[in-house]
């Protein structure tokens, strides 16, 4: 059995792989991690990834990139670009040329910036893409900063907006940043916890001229990316 | 004592050297300064400016290398000389106009006040010829990327003595190393004191330092020599001639892939897009500001870019 353990800045995700089946998965807190492999089963070889993948117990660590790179091409073969949307941070990873980029400097295109939009309106983040689909035009945001995003949100809705369409600007703006990073693509694949909102694949599909895919499970597939990773350690290379 | 020039890019170190004068390279003292300046666009250039204004400098005039190369330069340069810096300022040609830039080199000796010592000429083109072997030892895997990088990147100013340099060049260790990929590092120098020792740690041998090369590259033991070898300054032409020569030494050295670092602020940043279209190699961006040691996220890239080496391709 092969074991991904991805310890992100919000949560930590565990897969087991099996003859190249996921056969268990699970998702807590950050914080909790060892909730994940408090089995007693202490000789396994873990592959890690994600922020704290050297400050878990593990017999290789990787890159997010690697490991969302391995995850990605699990789930499609032929996937050309993946956006994998971090609460920090945001990276596109380009597989044809082998290239990535990161965006850790400005919020406005992270899972870090609905956070503060959904704390803003006092609504569970889970539910922003709910509201996004109760909107038929948006407001559009022009900065590009989250913080200043907040106050020019508070006087979109001074103006007469309705929360839905904040949030569908808001989903907008988000999907217009992170479209900056990626390279024309004839198919891209949206993955990290954040995709989970419909709301930002409805937007990034606007956004973008590629085919979107999402996997079953978005947020799993760089602990999955890790999981297969071993495959790689037991062939030497 | 000769006098010590600063000069804020590269000038024909042999000719400020036949003309009596030491030079130092004002950039040498940024990556290991912790200071963090107000007013600034580039770190590099707000630092020497501000050394200059505190007097934290020692020197006894200043030539800034404007015209092809860098505007942030020119402007910080002029704060220089406003606080009372006596200041010259050198202008490359855009368009190798060898004539212009042979008039440039005269004026330039008239501000340093004439030749005097025609043997510094082939004083440091032999140490230049040594610096390319050196240079030739870590294409060839015999020296350590980050010892040679340190090396190379005072041929701007040959460390203020050419006699010490010469034997600093001898002493720099030949090992046999091994690494798992071969890298070149494009653009302005990164601003982190210790960035090639961390590509290293992730398995990254750099064998190529873009602008280092060019202080080796270039030379002349007269002013039309030098005129006719400095027009080729790649930095301060055009982006069709320094692609192309980037291209030969990515070819020559047998690269992987290709970081290229860009620095907060700086109008080279802008070539990013240039380079993707033409270099046919993997490509690692990434930024500096400050010069601090290397940060976690410029540590993860390097480490994803040798596992997208090593693992993905
Ligand atoms: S990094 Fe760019 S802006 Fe800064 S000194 Fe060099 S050329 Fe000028």
């Amino acid at each position: 059995m092969n074991i991904g353990l991805d310890v992100g800045s919000t949560t930590a995700k565990i897969v087991h792989v099996e003859e190249r089946e996921v056969i268990f998965s699970k998702v807590v807190p950050s914080h909790h991690w060892t909730e994940l492999i408090d089995d007693g089963q202490d000789d396994r070889c873990i592959v890690s990834t994600g922020y704290f993948r050297k400050k878990v117990p593990h017999c290789a660590a990787i890159t997010e990139i690697t490991a969302a790179s391995l995850g990605a091409r699990y789930h499609n073969p032929e996937t050309q670009v993946i956006i994998d949307i971090g609460g920090q941070d945001t990276k596109v990873i380009d597989l044809r040329s082998n290239t990535f980029v990161i965006n850790d400097k400005c919020s406005a295109g992270t899972g870090a910036f609905l956070e503060l939009a959904a704390h803003y309106f006092d609504i569970p983040v889970g539910s922003l893409g709910r509201l996004h689909s109760l909107a038929t035009k948006g407001a559009q945001l022009n900065n590009t900063c989250g913080v200043f995003a907040i106050s020019e949100m508070i006087s979109q809705l001074v103006s007469g907006y309705s929360m839905e369409e904040v949030i569908y600007g808001l989903h907008q703006a988000f999907a217009l940043k992170i479209s900056q990073m990626v390279p024309s693509a004839d198919t891209v694949m949206l993955i990290g916890g954040t995709v989970r909102n419909t709301g930002i694949i409805d937007a990034i599909n606007n956004v973008l001229d590629s085919k979107i895919e999402v996997p079953g499970a978005p947020q799993l597939v760089n602990a999955l990316g890790a999981a297969l990773y071993r495959e790689r350690l037991d062939d030497g290379r | 004592m000769n006098d010590t020039i600063g000069i804020t890019a590269l000038v024909p170190p042999e000719l400020m050297y036949a003309c009596g004068k030491r030079p130092l390279d004002v950039n040498n003292v940024v990556p290991v300064s912790s200071s963090s300046p107000s007013n600034k666009l580039c770190a590099w250039t707000a630092i020497w400016r501000d050394m200059i204004l505190n007097g934290g400098l020692d020197i006894d005039s200043l030539v800034v290398v404007a015209g092809g190369d860098c505007h942030n330069a020119l402007v910080d340069g002029q704060k220089a000389e406003l606080s009372g810096m006596p200041t010259h300022y050198f202008f490359y040609p855009f368009d190798g106009d060898t004539d212009y830039l042979r008039s440039q080199l005269e004026k330039l000796v008239r501000f340093l006040g004439g030749i005097q010592d025609e043997r510094m000429f082939s004083l440091i083109s032999d140490l230049k010829a040594k610096g390319r072997a050196l240079d030739e030892l870590r294409v060839n895997d015999r020296a350590r990327g980050s010892d040679v990088f340190s090396a190379l990147i005072s041929f701007s100013d040959l460390a203020g003595n050419p006699d010490i340099f010469g034997k600093t060049l001898d002493s720099v260790p030949r090992t046999d190393i091994r690494y798992s990929s071969r890298v070149a590092l494009i653009g302005v120098p990164p601003i982190y004191p210790d960035f090639h020792e961390t590509a290293e740690g992730f398995g990254l041998h750099v064998v190529y330092d873009e602008l280092p090369y060019e202080f080796l590259r270039l030379g002349g033991s007269s002013l039309d020599s030098l005129a006719s070898s400095y027009r080729d300054y790649s930095f301060a032409g055009p982006l069709k001639n320094r692609v192309r020569l980037i291209q030969d030494e990515l070819l020559r050295r047998r690269v992987d892939g290709v970081i290229h670092y860009t620095q907060y602020a700086c109008h080279h940043t802008l070539e990013d897009e240039i380079f993707r279209q033409h270099l046919d190699y993997p490509i690692l961006t990434v930024q500096g500001d400050l010069p601090r040691p290397s940060t976690e996220q410029l540590k993860l890239r390097l480490e994803a870019f040798a596992e997208m080496l090593g693992v993905m391709s």
